[in-house]
């Protein structure tokens, strides 16, 4: 289970869990530097770990004085720990699984992008130029266009041109 | 995975209005907010930091200093908030949790 991916759910992921909104969340910000505790809802997270809360409470570090604000955002790198609602751990899990169902098809797209660079790139230059000199300027013409073609794009776009 | 670029710091909705930014090393500061970057820089104006306890710095005293219009630099900024509607309040928490 991956940490963001349990923020992401309690955050409540639209697909996932609506009910999950809005949960209370307990996390502590720099707690070397400040120990303070911040106390609220969860709206939005990122991939940095950045945080949105509403209706926020905040506790000094010796938790004797009490701040409350409506909203804060809280950078990530500040965060120490998360304290996040025990059922948000069964909803995750939801969805780590629906993410494995899909990866599969990911995966056979990108190697499929990768192959389409290979082919397409390079030798579809050569092919063209060579199809295009053979076609304006007949035989004599493309065989003497061809040959620095081929040398530039590869054995593939010379053959072509000569042929 | 890694797909959203976007962050979740919408600060549009407080430029020209009053806010709270913690800094990492304790500093405090309140100002209105004028401008900002992605990196989460921000322009202050009328930046005013209150000063910490020489004794405790991780406490903030009533004194203040008036720093007037700054910039702060993204990587240090650990927090922001509107000052409108934070307030210092009892504790809200009947018991607690130590944890």
């Amino acid at each position: 289970m991956l940490p963001l991916s349990l923020l992401k759910t309690a955050q409540g992921h639209p697909m996932f869990l609506p009910a999950v909104m809005g949960y209370w969340l307990w996390l502590t910000a720099g707690e070397l530097k400040n120990g303070e505790t911040y106390n609220g809802h969860l709206v939005n997270c990122d991939t940095w770990m950045n945080i949105h809360l509403r209706e926020v409470i905040c506790t000094s570090k010796d938790g004797d004085r009490f701040w409350r604000m409506p909203e804060c955002y809280i950078r990530g790198n500040t965060i120490k720990y998360l304290r996040v609602p025990d059922e948000v751990i069964d909803k995750v899990q939801e969805e780590t699984k629906s993410r494995a169902d899909r990866k599969p098809p990911g995966v056979g797209r990108g190697r499929g992008r990768g192959r389409d660079d290979g082919v397409g790139g390079r030798p579809a230059k050569g092919i063209g130029r060579g199809m295009d000199d053979g076609g304006s300027k007949g035989g004599g013409g493309g065989r003497g266009k061809a040959g620095p073609v081929g040398k530039v794009a590869g054995g593939r776009g010379g053959g072509r041109g000569r042929g | 995975m890694s797909g959203r670029k976007e962050t979740v710091l919408d600060l549009a909705k407080f430029v020209d209005k009053g806010v709270q930014v913690k800094l990492s090393g304790g500093r405090q500061v309140t100002g209105t907010l004028k401008g900002y970057d992605q990196l989460l820089n921000l322009v202050l104006d009328e930046a005013v930091e209150f000063i910490r306890d020489s004794d405790d710095p991780l406490k903030t005293t009533d004194q203040t200093r008036r720093l007037g219009l700054i910039v702060c630099r993204g990587t240090a900024v650990m927090l922001v908030s509107p000052t409108d509607g934070t307030d210092e309040i009892a504790n809200p928490f009947v018991q607690p949790d130590g944890a």
